[in-house]
C-alpha cells in the first residue's frame, strides 16, 4: 500500500513536471521543472527496483545532463517573445488529434487486461553488482561503444559551438537575406 | 562448288577503309586518307581480279561461296514459314562481271578523285563515304540471298544520298540528296514487297533455291488475278525496286539531282554501278521474271519509254551534267530493254561498256568543270580542243562508243539489245501484242538517234567553235593533273577496245566471249537468231543512225551554235519549251504527290506533334508533376516539428490499422437458410486448429442475441418464427485493443 | 504490488507530454528538453517491462539508452549554439534549411 502510494505521487510529480517543461516560457523555469521531473522519475525506478538505473539517472541527467541545459540556456540568454506560433497550425492539430488516438488505444491496451502478478525480485536484482556484472560481461562491446561515442559526442559538440571563423562570419551575415529574398 | 574463296574480304576491304577514314581520317591527313581509300579499293580489286581468274579456271558452273561472318544471321519461324539464313556471300560469273566492274572503274574513280577534291575541307569524309559504297556495292552484288543483297542495295542508298548531299551547307544539295533518298525509299519498298512474296510463294529467298525447279514450280502457281502467278507480282514488285534504284519510268527524277554531288560521285554511282544494280538484280532473278511474260514485256516497255524520254530531254540540257545524267536515265532504260527482252548477256555487256564510257564521260566532264572553275553550261563554253587535249581525245571516243559507231563498244552492246527487242515476241501467246517487240525496237533506235545527236551536241559545244564563256576563266583554263588524266586514258581504252570481249557471230563465229562466260550463270539464255541479212540490216540501220545524229549535231552545233538553231528553237517553241523543261514532269509529281505528302504532314506535325505530344503528352506531364510538385513541396517544407507530426500520425495509422484488422477481417459472415433454420458462420471461423482470440456476437434481428465467449467457434444458428425479412447482425469484439466490427445483413424468411 | 501496466502508462503520457513539446514549442532548447523527456519515457517502459520478466538485461539497455541521450544532449546543444551564433535565431520553426 505504501508502494502505492508513492507511485502515484511519483506518477503526479513527474507528469507535472513535464507539463511545466513545455508550458514554461522561462527556459530556466523549464528547465528546473524539468530537473524534477528526472528526480521523480529516478523514485519512480526505485519502485521497480532499479536501484541502479536511479542512481545514474539522478547523476548523469539531473546532474550533468541538466547543468550542461542551464549553462546553454545562460549562454543564450534569451527571452522568447512568442512561444507558441500559429504557423502550421493546422498540421500541429492534426499531429495532436494523431497523438490522443494513439494514447486512447494505448490506454485500451493497458487497461482492458487483467495485470500481471509481479513477483518480488531476488535480493540484489537491478543493484549495482547485478547490472554492473551485465555491463563488463555481456555488454561489454555496448559498454566500449558508447564510451567511444560519448568522446566523439564531446569533441563534436566543441567542434561545433567553437567561436565561428571570420570568413564563417560574413556568410552568415547574408545568409538572411537569402532566406528573405526566397 | 568448289573449294573457298576468302570471298568476305572482297567487301571487307573498302568497309574497313570507310571505318578507318570516317573514324580517324581527319587526324590522318590527306595523303594517309587518299592512300587508305585507293588501297582498300585497289585491294578489293586485285582480289576481284584473283577470284575472277580462280573461276575462270574451274567448271562454267562453278560458283565461290563464303559469307560475310560465321553462324547464323536470321532465324525465324512460326510453325508454317521459316527462315534460315547466313550471311551468305556467292561468286558466280554474273556477280564477278559485277565485282570487276566495281571494283576496277572504283579504282579508277578514286585516283581521279585525290586530284579533283584536293581542295575539298573534308577530304577524309569524302573517301570514307566513296568506300562505305563500294563495300555496299560488293555486298550487292555478291549476295546469295535476297536479304543480302537488300543490305547492300540499302547500303549504297544511304551513300548515294551521303555523297550527292556531300556539300550539304548548300540547301540544293541537301535537298537533292533527299530527293534521291526518298524516292528509292519507294523502289525499295516494292523490293521488300517483292521478296516478302517470293518468301511466302517458295519458304527461301536464296538465289541458288530460287533456280531450282521446286521453287520456280512454287511461283507459277496462281495468284488473285485469271493468268498471274506469284511470280509475275514478285517480279513486277521487284522492278518496283529496280526502277527505283535504277532511274526508271516514273521514279527517274532523283537521278538528274543527283548531279548536285561531285562529279567523280556521279561517275560511280550514278553512272556505273549503283544505278545498275536493278539490271543486275533482274539478270540475277532471271528464272522467276521469265516465268511470266507479261512481266519481262513490262520490264521491257518501261525500258524503252524510258529511253525515249530521258533521251529526248537530253536534247535540251544546258549544264553537262545534266546532259549526261538523261543519257545515263537513257541508257539504263537500253540496260532494261535488253534484261527485259530476255537478251541478259546483252543487258549485262551493256551494263559494263556503258560503266566504262559513262564513267569516262563523267571524269571528263569534271575535268573541262575543273578547267573552267566549275562552269556548267555548255553554251558558255567553246573551243576547248587545244587547252585540254587529253579530255578532249578520250571525251571523243566516249562520244563514239555511247553514239554506236563501230568499233567502239556501245557499238556491240547497243547492237545486241536492239537486235533482240527486234525480235522480242513471243508466237505462240495468243493475247501478247505481237507488234511490242517492233515498237520498242522503234523506240530504241530514235533514242539511239537522239544519243549520237545529244552526245555530239554537247561535244561540239565544249570543244568546237570559239569560247564563249567570260575570258578570263577560258584564260585560267588548263589540262587537268595527271591522277585525273590516267584514269581518262584507262577507260578511253576500256571504252574502245571493250566491245571486242562481245562480237556477234556474223563476224566470227567464236569471238563472242562475253555471251560465253556468262551463259552458264544465266542458265538456259534465250539466245535469239536472227537471219544473217537481216542481222546486217539492223546493224547497218543502226550505224545509219547513229551517224545521222553525229551529222545533224556537227552541222548545228560544230562551229558554236548555228543561226539554224535557235530559228528552230522558235519554231518549235511549245515542244522546246515542254522539253527544255523535262516535260514539266517534276513540277507533275511535285502537284500529285509532294504537295499533298505536304498537307497530310503539315497536318500530322500541327496536331499530333505539336498538340498530341508536345503538348499534350509532354508538356501536359510536365504540368501533372509540376502541380503535383507545388502540393508535396508543402509536406517538404523543411519545419522539423511538422515532420515529427508525420511520423506521429504514421504511427497512429499502423496503430489503428493494427487494432482493428483482426475484428474487421473476422466480421463478415456467409448464412445458410433452410426454411425457417438459419445458420450464420462468421469469417472468424477456425483456421486449422486455432480459433482467433475474439468473441462475438450474433444479433438475429427478432431480439434473439447469441453471445459467444472468446476463442470460441463463431457459428451460431437460430430458428424464426415466422416470415418475413430478418437483419441479421455479427459484432466481433477483439479483446486485446478493445476494438470491434460489425456486419448485417437482410435476409428472407419463408417458411412453408 | 503495482501493477506493470501503471508503470507502462506512465511512460505512455510522459511520451504523449514530449511529443507535444516537440510539435508545438519553437523555443529549440524545450524542444531538445521534450525529446529527453521522450528518451525516459521510453528508458522508464524498459525498466517496466524489466521488471515484470526480471531480466536485469534490460537495465543495461537502459543504461546505455542514458549514456546515448548524453551525447544526443551535448550534440544537439552544441549545434543550437552553432545555429544561435550563425543566424541569431534559435525559433525552430524559423530555420527550414532542411527543404533545400
Amino acid at each position: 500500500m505504501s508502494n502505492q502510494i508513492a507511485f502515484w505521487c511519483c506518477a503526479v510529480l513527474v507528469v507535472i513536471g513535464a507539463l511545466l517543461t513545455i508550458t514554461r516560457r522561462n527556459t530556466i523555469s523549464a528547465v528546473m521543472a524539468l530537473v524534477l521531473t528526472f528526480f521523480a522519475l529516478a523514485a519512480v525506478y526505485t519502485l521497480l527496483s532499479a536501484h541502479f538505473l536511479a542512481v545514474v539517472q539522478v547523476l548523469v541527467y539531473a546532474g550533468a545532463i541538466m547543468t550542461l541545459f542551464v549553462f546553454v540556456v545562460m549562454v543564450l540568454n534569451r527571452e522568447e517573445q512568442e512561444p507558441w506560433a500559429l504557423r502550421g497550425i493546422v498540421t500541429k492539430a492534426v499531429g495532436l488529434g494523431a497523438l490522443g488516438y494513439l494514447m486512447m488505444r494505448m490506454a485500451g491496451f493497458l487497461f482492458t487486461r487483467t495485470a500481471a502478478r509481479l513477483e518480488a525480485p531476488p535480493a540484489d536484482w537491478g543493484g549495482v553488482h547485478n547490472v554492473g556484472e551485465l555491463l563488463f560481461t555481456d555488454y561489454l562491446f555496448p559498454f566500449e561503444a558508447i564510451s567511444l561515442t560519448l568522446l566523439v559526442a564531446v569533441i563534436g559538440a566543441v567542434v561545433v559551438a567553437r567561436m565561428p571563423h571570420p570568413h564563417a562570419q560574413q556568410a552568415a551575415n547574408s545568409a538572411p537575406e537569402q532566406e528573405h529574398a526566397e | 562448288m568448289i573449294d573457298q574463296f576468302p570471298l568476305h574480304w572482297i567487301p571487307l576491304f573498302p568497309l574497313l577503309g570507310a571505318a578507318i577514314n570516317l573514324l580517324i581520317g581527319r587526324r590522318l591527313g590527306r595523303t594517309l586518307a587518299a592512300l587508305i581509300g585507293c588501297g582498300a579499293v585497289a585491294a578489293a580489286m586485285l582480289l576481284g581480279w584473283e577470284a575472277t581468274w580462280q573461276l575462270g579456271h574451274a567448271a562454267p558452273s562453278a560458283t565461290f561461296t563464303g559469307a560475310l561472318f560465321r553462324g547464323t544471321w536470321i532465324h525465324a519461324s512460326d510453325g508454317n514459314y521459316s527462315l534460315h539464313l547466313n550471311a551468305g556471300l556467292m561468286l558466280d560469273r554474273l556477280s564477278a562481271v559485277m565485282v570487276l566492274v566495281i571494283t576496277s572503274v572504283g579504282f579508277l574513280i578514286h585516283l581521279y578523285s585525290i586530284a579533283y577534291m584536293e581542295a575539298d575541307a573534308h577530304f577524309s569524309r569524302y573517301f570514307g563515304y566513296l568506300n562505305l559504297f563500294t563495300g555496299a556495292m560488293l555486298i550487292l552484288v555478291l549476295g546469295d540471298s535476297l536479304p543480302v543483297t537488300f543490305i547492300g542495295w540499302e547500303g549504297v542508298g544511304l551513300c548515294s544520298y551521303l555523297l550527292i548531299g556531300f556539300w550539304f551547307d548548300k540547301e540544293q544539295n541537301a535537298s537533292a540528296g533527299r530527293k534521291a533518298f526518298i524516292v528509292n525509299r519507294i523502289g525499295d519498298f516494292g523490293f521488300v514487297l517483292g521478296m516478302l512474296l517470293i518468301f511466302a510463294a517458295t519458304s527461301t529467298l536464296q538465289y541458288s533455291d530460287l533456280s531450282s525447279a521446286p521453287a520456280l514450280a512454287q511461283l507459277r502457281r496462281p495468284l488473285a488475278i485469271p493468268g498471274a502467278s506469284y511470280a509475275t507480282f514478285a517480279a513486277l514488285l521487284l522492278f518496283i525496286g529496280a526502277t527505283g534504284k535504277s532511274a526508271q519510268l516514273p521514279l527517274y527524277v532523283w537521278l538528274p539531282d543527283a548531279m548536285a554531288g561531285p562529279t567523280p560521285v556521279s561517275a560511280l554511282i550514278h553512272a556505273a554501278t549503283m544505278v545498275t544494280a536493278g539490271v543486275y538484280m533482274v539478270a540475277r532473278l532471271h528464272g522467276v521474271i521469265e516465268i511470266d511474260p507479261f512481266a519481262s514485256g513490262v520490264i521491257a516497255s518501261v525500258g524503252a519509254a524510258t529511253a525515249l524520254l530521258a533521251a529526248t530531254i537530253g536534247v535540251a540540257q544546258k549544264p553537262i551534267k545534266k546532259i549526261l545524267a538523261y543519257s545515263t536515265v537513257s541508257q539504263l532504260g537500253f540496260m532494261f530493254i535488253g534484261v527485259g527482252t530476255r537478251a541478259y548477256t546483252a543487258g549485262m555487256f551493256h551494263l559494263v561498256t556503258h560503266a566504262l564510257f559513262k564513267a569516262g564521260l563523267f571524269l571528263g566532264a569534271g575535268s573541262i568543270m575543273h578547267a573552267l572553275g566549275g562552269l556548267e553550261d555548255v553554251t558558255q563554253m567553246g573551243g576547248l580542243k587545244r587547252k585540254l587535249p587529253i579530255t578532249r581525245w578520250t571525251f571523243l571516243i566516249y562520244c563514239l562508243a555511247i553514239a554506236g559507231i563501230f568499233p567502239f563498244s556501245g557499238f556491240f552492246s547497243k547492237d545486241a539489245i536492239l537486235a533482240s527487242a527486234f525480235g522480242f515476241d513471243f508466237p505462240e501467246l495468243a493475247i501478247w501484242p505481237h507488234w511490242l517487240g517492233h515498237a520498242i525496237y522503234a523506240a530504241g533506235v530514235t533514242a539511239a538517234l537522239l544519243t549520237a545527236f545529244y552526245m555530239f551536241r554537247a561535244y561540239f559545244l565544249v570543244f568546237g567553235g570559239e569560247f564563249r564563256g567570260p575570258p578570263e576563266v577560258h584564260a585560267h583554263a588548263h589540262e587537268s593533273p595527271t591522277a585525273m588524266t590516267i584514269p581518262l586514258v584507262v577507260l578511253a581504252v576500256g571504252a574502245a577496245g571493250a566491245g571486242l570481249l562481245g562480237v556477234p557471230e556474223i563476224f566470227h563465229p567464236e569471238m563472242n566471249h562475253f555471251e560465253e562466260w556468262l551463259s552458264p550463270a544465266l542458265f538456259a539464255p534465250t539466245l535469239l537468231h536472227h537471219s544473217a541479212a537481216l542481222e546486217w540490216g539492223l546493224m547497218g540501220l543502226a550505224t545509219a543512225v547513229a551517224l545521222v545524229g553525229i551529222s545533224l549535231a556537227w552541222w548545228l552545233y560544230g562551229r558554236g551554235p548555228a543561226p539554224a538553231v535557235a530559228t528552230l528553237a522558235a519554231r518549235l517553241r511549245p515542244l522546246h519549251r515542254l522539253v527544255e523543261n523535262r516535260y514539266y514532269l517534276d513540277e507533275v509529281y511535285d502537284l500529285l504527290i509532294v504537295r499533298p505528302l505536304r498537307a497530310v504532314a503539315y497536318v500530322f506535325w500541327k496536331v499530333i506533334d505539336a498538340l498530341l505530344i508536345d503538348l499534350v503528352l509532354v508538356r501536359g506531364l510536365a504540368l501533372v508533376v509540376d502541380l503535383f510538385g507545388r502540393m508535396i513541396r508543402y509536406v517538404q517544407n523543411g519545419d522539423a516539428q511538422r515532420y515529427v507530426v508525420g511520423v506521429v500520425l504514421g504511427i497512429a495509422v499502423f496503430a489503428g490499422l493494427g487494432a482493428n484488422w483482426v475484428a474487421w477481417r473476422a466480421a463478415p459472415f456467409e448464412v445458410e437458410m433452410h426454411g425457417a433454420e438459419v445458420t450464420v458462420r462468421a469469417h472468424g471461423a477456425p483456421v486449422g486448429a486455432e480459433t482467433r482470440p475474439l468473441k462475438y456476437q450474433f444479433d438475429f434481428g427478432d431480439g434473439t442475441i447469441v453471445k459467444l465467449p472468446e476463442r470460441a467457434v463463431p457459428i451460431a444458428s437460430h430458428h424464426y418464427q415466422g416470415n418475413g425479412t430478418r437483419r441479421i447482425t455479427v459484432t466481433a469484439y477483439d479483446p486485446r485493443w478493445g476494438t470491434h466490427s460489425r456486419e448485417s445483413r437482410l435476409v428472407e424468411v419463408r417458411t412453408r | 504490488m503495482i501493477p506493470v501496466s501503471h508503470f507502462l502508462a506512465l511512460g505512455a503520457v510522459l511520451f504523449a507530454i514530449g511529443v507535444l513539446g516537440v510539435v508545438i514549442r519553437r523555443n529549440a532548447i524545450i524542444v531538445l528538453m521534450s525529446i529527453e523527456l521522450m528518451l525516459n519515457a521510453a528508458n522508464l517502459t524498459l525498466l517496466a517491462f524489466g521488471r515484470a520478466r526480471h531480466d536485469a538485461h534490460f537495465h543495461a539497455l537502459a543504461f546505455l539508452v542514458i549514456a546515448v541521450a548524453a551525447a544526443e544532449a551535448a550534440v544537439g546543444l552544441a549545434i543550437v549554439v552553432g545555429i544561435f551564433r550563425n543566424r541569431h535565431a534559435a525559433n525552430l520553426d524559423e530555420l527550414t534549411l532542411m527543404k533545400r
